[in-house]
């Protein structure tokens, strides 16, 4: 029997499979379809202080080669519906519930986090500073060590609950970012979001997304997040969630060797919400071919050439 | 409402219905059991991640002469990219991975005695609409109508217009009334002194033109829309349709596919 558990901060995850923020609702819309059991948890789409009506549509299409964009543009609705209309759907019973947390100032953050401390039993939250179909007055949050640090730091003091900076791969240097968010007092960093892209209808001569470009996930962008995990690994010691175009178990271990503790399934969901199973089987059987009894082991285990 | 499932359906049949439309029949007990006219499937295609989303198809009734006890769908297609290219590759008897039945019904309010309903389809827009009219009670005074481009693009049989008795529209007038199928609702409704309900599915330029039209009529307008979508289920909310009002979107899997024409904006720019 290999034990598939992983530990992240004072919270022990039955597996190392999370749900990526944006692509798993607020944890009840898959109800029907997906085993809660397979996850070590999830993760909610990402919470505003008001509520977004999102972006024009199209808001999603695919570029060929597994590739998909999407510019969903953060469409949620606000904080107080939040506590009222969606906490009681959050499937606590049934796995971990980290809450993502978006925000244009570090006071946004701070005061959804403010509100969120009564949910009980919510394990902990994603700083989503990094979604690329959203500007502040033309500026991109996510690639301002700055800024990341000042609400990290600003949310470090409202709570004490585990908080992973989920950081954005459209950056030349994964690395001072990856510092800045642990000094700062991160417990994890989330990596990455997606990279910005865009596709074109040639025949119409228009672009496929209403805003024009969007971000770009599924298998892909396997690559880029794989660079970026293992970078910041070799900077940083507190957890890494890895997210970004995996598939299957063997995507995973890559991930899992490249330095990070937890796997996010995102886009992947939408094609298969039997995935978390797929993949845990796939893991399990690697670790059974390579002698390894304890997923954790495998952890940041890169092997040089 | 029934939760939906995901069902591996095995492969009844796959029939070229004309140029690029195809109709896909398939064993899906659990799935034929639940759905209603206006659902649809969200129809893996194949297991490579290339293409990467599903597609969502509606779920047409059983062949005619046949019921849904026998765990019988019927889906319809247009070729309109490497998804549904590939969808015509399935062989009799090969699996396909469908999550269904996704999406709200057609609503059918109990007062239609007395009052036409109108179906009117554009293209392949009939196929919710079969479902529909197996759905409806049977006594009631209905007319069905078809838009197509022209007699080589009708997007069902021959034998199923004279079944349903569908009235047909071209475009070049190869087949029935000469012009779009508004033009032909239009002559319909001269003949119609009652009032009508109207249930529609086709592309986004025929279904805001009608809106406009039942609108200036006063009529009640039901639509089905279809749209680029990722999870089906409303999570990721990829699908979305303005709402009339300006007050944020609609999710075409989750609160549609079946809108009241009102409600929604129709912008035949951003509608297949």
């Amino acid at each position: 029997m290999i034990d598939m558990t992983v530990q992240m901060g004072d919270v022990n995850l039955s597996t190392p499979l999370l749900t990526g923020s944006g692509t798993f609702g607020y944890g009840s819309e898959f109800e029907s379809l997906i085993d809660y059991s397979m996850l070590g948890g999830i993760v909610t789409k990402s919470l505003s202080l008001e509520p977004r009506k999102g972006n024009p549509p199209p808001r999603i299409c695919e570029t060929g080669y597994g590739g998909i964009l999407n510019s969903i543009g953060l469409a949620n609705p606000g904080v107080d519906s939040f506590l009222t209309e969606k906490v009681p759907l959050l499937p606590i019973t049934k796995t971990k519930v980290y809450i993502s947390v978006v925000g244009n100032s570090v006071e946004d953050f701070v005061e959804v986090i403010h509100r969120l401390e009564d949910v009980k039993n919510i394990a902990g939250y994603e700083l989503n500073v990094s979604c690329p179909n959203v500007r502040v007055g033309g500026l991109d949050i996510g690639g301002d060590k700055e800024a990341v640090s000042a609400i990290v730091k600003e949310v470090r003091q409202a709570t004490e609950r585990f908080i992973s900076v989920k950081l954005t791969p459209n950056q030349p240097a994964i690395a001072p970012m990856a510092e800045a968010a642990q000094k700062s007092g991160a417990d994890a960093l989330t990596l990455t979001n997606t990279l910005i892209g865009m596709a074109i209808d040639a025949e119409k001569q228009k672009p496929l997304l209403g805003l024009g470009t969007g971000g770009y996930s599924g298998p892909p962008l396997k690559p880029v997040a794989l660079a970026k995990v293992w970078q910041a690994s070799q900077v940083v010691d507190i957890p890494i969630w890895a997210s970004g175009g995996m598939v299957n178990g063997i995507d995973c271990i890559e991930f899992l060797l490249a330095g990070a503790s937890a796997l996010q399934l995102g886009s992947v969901l939408f094609a298969d919400p039997f995935a978390p199973q797929r993949v845990l089987a796939e893991m399990r059987n690697y670790c059974e071919r390579h002698e390894v009894s304890r997923i954790s082991d495998l952890i940041g285990q890169l092997k040089q050439i | 409402m029934n939760k939906p499932v995901c069902e591996m359906a095995t492969t009844i049949s796959l029939e070229k219905l004309s140029t690029d439309l195809w109709e896909l029949t398939l064993h899906s007990p659990v799935i034929a059991g639940m759905y209603r006219a206006g659902q649809f499937v969200h129809v893996r295609i194949g297991d490579s991640f290339q293409p990467f989303l599903r597609r969502p198809l509606s779920i047409g009734p059983p062949p005619i002469g046949t019921s849904s006890d026998n765990g019988v769908l019927r889906l319809i297609f247009a070729v309109k990219g490497e998804g549904t290219q590939l969808l015509t590759n399935t062989q009799v008897g090969d699996k396909v991975d469908l999550i269904g039945p996704l999406g709200q019904p057609f609503q059918i309010p109990s007062d239609l005695a007395g009052k036409h309903v109108v179906l009117i389809a554009g293209g392949i827009g009939i196929v919710p609409l079969l479902t529909l009219v197996k759905e409806l009670p049977k006594e009631i005074n209905r007319i069905f109508l078809l838009g197509v481009r022209s007699k080589s693009n009708l997007t069902v049989s021959r034998k199923e217009i004279d079944y349903r008795n569908i009235k047909l529209s071209s475009d070049d007038g190869s087949i029935g009334y000469r012009g779009n199928v508004i033009g032909l609702l239009k002559e319909q409704l001269k003949e119609i002194s009652n009032e009508a309900i109207l249930y529609a599915c086709g592309p986004g330029v025929m279904m805001s033109a009608l809106k406009e039209q039942c609108m200036e009529l006063n009529i009640p307008l039901y639509v089905s829309l279809e749209v680029s979508m990722g999870c089906g289920v409303g999570a990721c909310q990829s699908c979305a349709v303005p709402k009339a009002d300006g007050s944020g979107y609609y999710l075409v899997c989750a609160d549609g596919p079946v809108f009241d024409a009102e409600s929604v904006e129709l912008n035949p720019e951003t509608l297949p």
